[in-house]
């Protein structure tokens, strides 16, 4: 953003207004700019956050193992001990909103047979997002959503 | 968007009064913002109620293509709104039923009167 901005700032100055090869360019913020719309939308709630943390850790996952895996860490007890209802009502928030956005996002495929995610294009750009902050802000839940649910 | 009272929001051809006879109400649940669950999960529970099926059988359409719930849940329950002591109702359709939620926190489900 700040590159965008100075390259702004000195056409300005230039005062000419003359059209000048490569001015067009500087005029529009590059695309990979623009395109952090759907990386903020996609790491803006912690459920959506935890999900992709665990893309981090295996490319496939249903609904119901991530919705277990999510309860646990939300309620701080082992994925064994995770209740019914609260695996429920995890599974009904990821299936009717976190899942759909990051569909639309194009952040994770989602097939409604198997009720299975995985990775979609736009996927790398978020986790690399993703790792850049895990070490500081996010780092228990990241730690969460990477452990085996075993241990 | 407002009735005479001025302090109720709707949307579409909504029931604005209990007696109205082309919808008749078949659920309701009450959404507490403190009980972490989120809105979309109390809409969505409230219509497997009106529907009588569990939750998860609740598969289509998907309730975030009928309403942006999130933005809802902002509006109504985000920070700083109980303390405004805000009002308003905001409803929509899914699949056949009407979804009315006001910013008391109560979901109400209606279905076509016969």
């Amino acid at each position: 953003m700040t590159i965008w901005m100075t390259m702004v700032t000195s056409n300005d100055d230039d005062g000419s207004g003359a059209e000048r090869p490569g001015v067009d360019d500087a005029d529009t913020p590059s695309s990979e700019f623009l395109e952090l719309d759907h990386v903020y939308e996609a790491l803006g709630h912690s459920r959506r956050r935890y999900l992709c943390y665990t893309l981090l850790e295996s490319p496939e996952w249903t609904l119901d193992e991530l919705a277990r895996k999510i309860a646990a860490w939300e309620h701080d007890v082992p994925e064994a001990n995770v209740t019914d209802q609260q695996q429920e009502a995890v599974y009904v928030a990821l299936y009717h909103i976190h899942v759909p956005k990051l569909v639309e996002g194009g952040v994770i495929a989602f097939d409604a047979v198997t009720e299975t995610i995985r990775p979609a294009t736009n996927a790398k750009q978020v986790l690399r997002a993703l790792e850049g902050m895990g070490a500081s802000l996010d780092s228990r839940q990241e730690a969460h959503a990477r452990s085996d649910p075993h241990e | 968007m407002s009735d005479s009272r001025g302090n109720n929001t709707a949307y579409g051809d909504a029931p604005s009064k209990k007696s109205d006879p082309h919808w008749r109400q078949v659920a309701q649940r009450h959404y507490d913002p403190c009980d972490e669950v989120e809105l979309t999960t109390a809409i969505v529970f409230a219509i497997a109620d009106a529907k009588n099926v569990d939750p998860t059988a609740l598969t289509s359409p998907q309730l975030y293509d009928c309403i942006d719930a999130a933005a809802l849940e902002d509006t109504f329950f985000g920070a700083g709104t109980l303390s405004k002591q805000s009002t308003g109702t905001v409803q929509f359709r899914y699949d056949t039923y009407l979804i009315r939620v006001d910013a008391d926190g109560w979901i109400r489900v209606f279905e076509p009167g016969t």
